[in-house]
């Protein structure tokens, strides 16, 4: 059907314009709060995507390949011999941002009388201040002065169990890799505020010369956290790392960072499971919407079909009569709702709305609503299949009428 | 040959258990160019047969010959087309599409052919004048008075150049003066162009109008007469 039956459509809606406009408020709603769902989403996906590479120390670990499938504490007898070699050879490929040696180690943090359970990082001063990442966590005293000082840093919650604060000495104690017990003295240099509270509770950061000193492991690290200029090459990179480390001699187990967010991918899956519901949730009461707002339209135009329907309008005209007023409808709501969408986005934006920390969380986030074209196309095309879907009964009833009852229709 | 050629018609309605003839062994038939009114009171089948010669409705027995073919039983999309294409229809009231203006009213007959939209509009202001209504394609039924939207309604039935205008009771809901003038147009119509006009009235004036006349009672043709050519519209 040509122009001129969707401009018939048109003037349709237009009959019962404080109905059509309810009801195109109902679909401009449903818009808005899909596209507002998912721009926020995305902004959480991307925050959580980036503290999570962070919090690993780049992209793509390398590791022993015997260390693979064993527990954290099984694996502290794995470490990888001359990193700084192995470093090198990754440091070649020009995706490579930076290369962080990292040790893990735990054991008890002691201070005076009270002693606390940690876990521990030994990492290289100098590229974490690079990476931006650990200097921004700092809530109290200061980022490590060098590489080369016997200084340590807590995270708040561990801090505030051994009642440190910056400036005081503590003891680290751990066990090295060959079983022996072993301790070192190290000054409180700075307080962090790490965004997960479990790992805030437990959080300790060595310099790398002292983490090595502390497991008898200089020259050695447990994993090789690499940073790339470009999140989605992550893949390409790891298989390429593998095959370089492999030709060198020098076979390492390598993960990316998605293989280990666990946390991440569990807040993805909520997530998007939150918003499916609240989305089919929507879609019932959009179809339910339309629905009535056509079968009352239907009812009342009863007469009108027949008369269509004598004059010779097959059953299909009749049907798509009403499918584009359903489509028509989807489409003015939903352009309608896109701009309606930029505007409350924009405004949500700039009003700067503090979140509370999300759960296990220890810091909130301004609430920043991304523009996420995908979401606007997505929605598009969700709400005219939901007014689709919606009309197609409506239309169905009105095709199917008997022109002799429908032209005696009061 | 006749335009419409009913052999038996019988339609049944059924009302729970009870069964009602809205008409019963209708046996006529209307030849090209034919001026017929069914004349009858209130209840008489009138709408019924009209119904089953504008092939709205299917008989439960007889035979309707439509330009010489049997189309009793021939499938939707066929009895549709045929409406289309070779049957006109006026209502009692006008039912012309309310956010549609007159011509546009006029040309949805041709729209449902897939007529071209500039054709679309030269034959609806053709047919609007040929009813008198120069000048009002643009307005609105509802900025039309009841003759002129009935007019917008023949014209409508005229666009498409049918064989046979069906109309059912077309002058009911008009004033007398209105009402005549309107048979006026019929006849001059069916006179100019050789369509056949087939319509219903219980107003024996309107029905006077009519060379032929089909009286109904009942369900049944009760008579068929015709006067002489020349001798009837006064």
């Amino acid at each position: 059907m040509s122009l001129r039956w969707w401009r018939l459509a048109g003037r349709n809606l237009l009959r019962h314009r404080r109905r059509t406009f309810l009801t195109g408020s109902i679909v401009v709603v449903g818009f808005v709060a899909v596209t507002m769902t998912a721009g926020f989403m995305a902004q959480t996906f991307n925050a959580l995507r980036k503290a999570t590479i962070d919090g690993l120390g780049g992209h793509v670990r390398l590791f022993d390949p015997r260390a693979e499938g064993k527990t954290d504490e099984e694996a502290q007898a794995f470490l990888l011999d001359d990193w700084e070699g192995l470093a090198r050879l990754i440091r070649e490929d020009r995706r490579v941002v930076r290369v962080l040696p990292k040790l893990s180690f735990f054991g008890l943090a002691v201070k005076g009388e009270k002693s606390v359970a940690y876990l521990g990082t030994g990492t290289d001063p100098e590229l974490e201040r690079a990476a931006g990442y650990a200097p921004e966590m700092v809530v109290d005293g200061a980022f490590f002065s060098s590489g080369d000082a016997d200084e340590v840093m807590l995270g708040a919650g561990l801090a505030r169990s051994l009642g440190a604060k910056a400036g005081d000495l503590i003891t680290v104690m751990t066990t090295t890799p060959d079983g022996a017990l072993n301790a070192v003295d190290a000054a409180v240099t700075g307080i962090l505020q790490y965004p997960i509270k479990e790992i805030d509770d437990r959080l300790l950061f060595l310099p790398y010369r002292a983490a090595a000193r502390l497991l008898k492991a200089e020259g050695k690290v447990h994993v090789l956290a690499i940073r790339l200029a470009d999140d989605d090459q992550t893949d390409a990179a790891a298989r390429r790392f593998a095959e370089v480390a492999r030709a060198a001699g020098r076979p390492v187990a390598v993960k990316t960072w998605l293989e280990t967010a666990a946390f991440y991918k569990q807040v993805r899956l909520l997530y998007i499971a939150i918003f499916l519901f609240t989305g089919l949730v929507l879609a019932v009461v959009i179809v339910l919407a339309v629905a009535n707002t056509m079968t009352m339209s239907v009812f009342e135009r009863t007469r009108e079909i027949g008369t269509l329907l004598a004059i010779g309008m097959d059953r299909g005209q009749v049907k798509r009569l009403f499918l584009y007023e359903g489509l028509l409808l989807a489409v003015g709501g939903a352009l309608l709702g896109a701009a309606a969408s930029l505007l409350v986005r924009a405004i949500l934006n700039a009003m700067g709305l503090q979140m509370p920390p999300p759960p296990g969380g220890t810091r909130g986030a301004v609430l920043i609503v991304r523009f996420f074209p995908m979401a606007y196309v997505v929605s598009f095309a969700l709400m005219t299949a939901t007014l689709l879907v919606a009309s197609w009964w409506p239309a169905r009833r009105a095709s199917r009428l008997n022109p002799v009852e429908a032209l005696a229709h009061v | 040959m006749a335009i419409l050629e009913a052999r038996g018609l019988t339609r049944i309605y059924r009302l729970g258990e009870e069964r009602i003839a809205g008409i019963r062994d209708a046996s006529f038939s209307v030849a090209g160019g034919e001026f017929a009114v069914l004349a009858g009171p209130s209840g008489s089948g009138k709408t019924t047969l009209l119904n089953l010669l504008g092939l709205l409705d299917r008989p439960d027995e007889g035979t309707l010959l439509f330009e010489g073919r049997d189309v009793s039983d021939v499938p939707d999309r066929e009895r549709s087309r045929l409406r289309r294409e070779r049957i006109g229809f006026v209502f009692q009231t006008h039912q012309l599409v309310p956010v549609l203006t007159a011509r546009e009213n006029v040309a949805l007959a041709l729209w449902i052919r897939g007529v071209a939209e500039g054709e679309c509009r030269r034959r609806a202001g053709e047919a609007l004048d040929a009813v008198g209504l120069p000048g009002l394609a643009e307005r609105r039924p509802d900025a039309l008075s009841g003759g002129q939207r009935q007019r917008v309604a023949v014209a409508r039935a005229l666009v498409g150049q049918p064989a046979v205008i069906l109309a059912d009771e077309p002058t009911a809901s008009l004033d007398s003066e209105t009402a005549l003038r309107l048979l006026d147009l019929f006849d001059t119509l069916h006179r100019e162009r050789g369509v056949a006009f087939v319509f219903s009235s219980h107003d024996p004036q309107i029905v006077s109008r009519a060379r032929r006349r089909l009286r109904l009672r009942d369900g049944r043709i009760e008579s068929d007469d015709e006067l002489p050519a020349g001798g009837a519209i006064a």
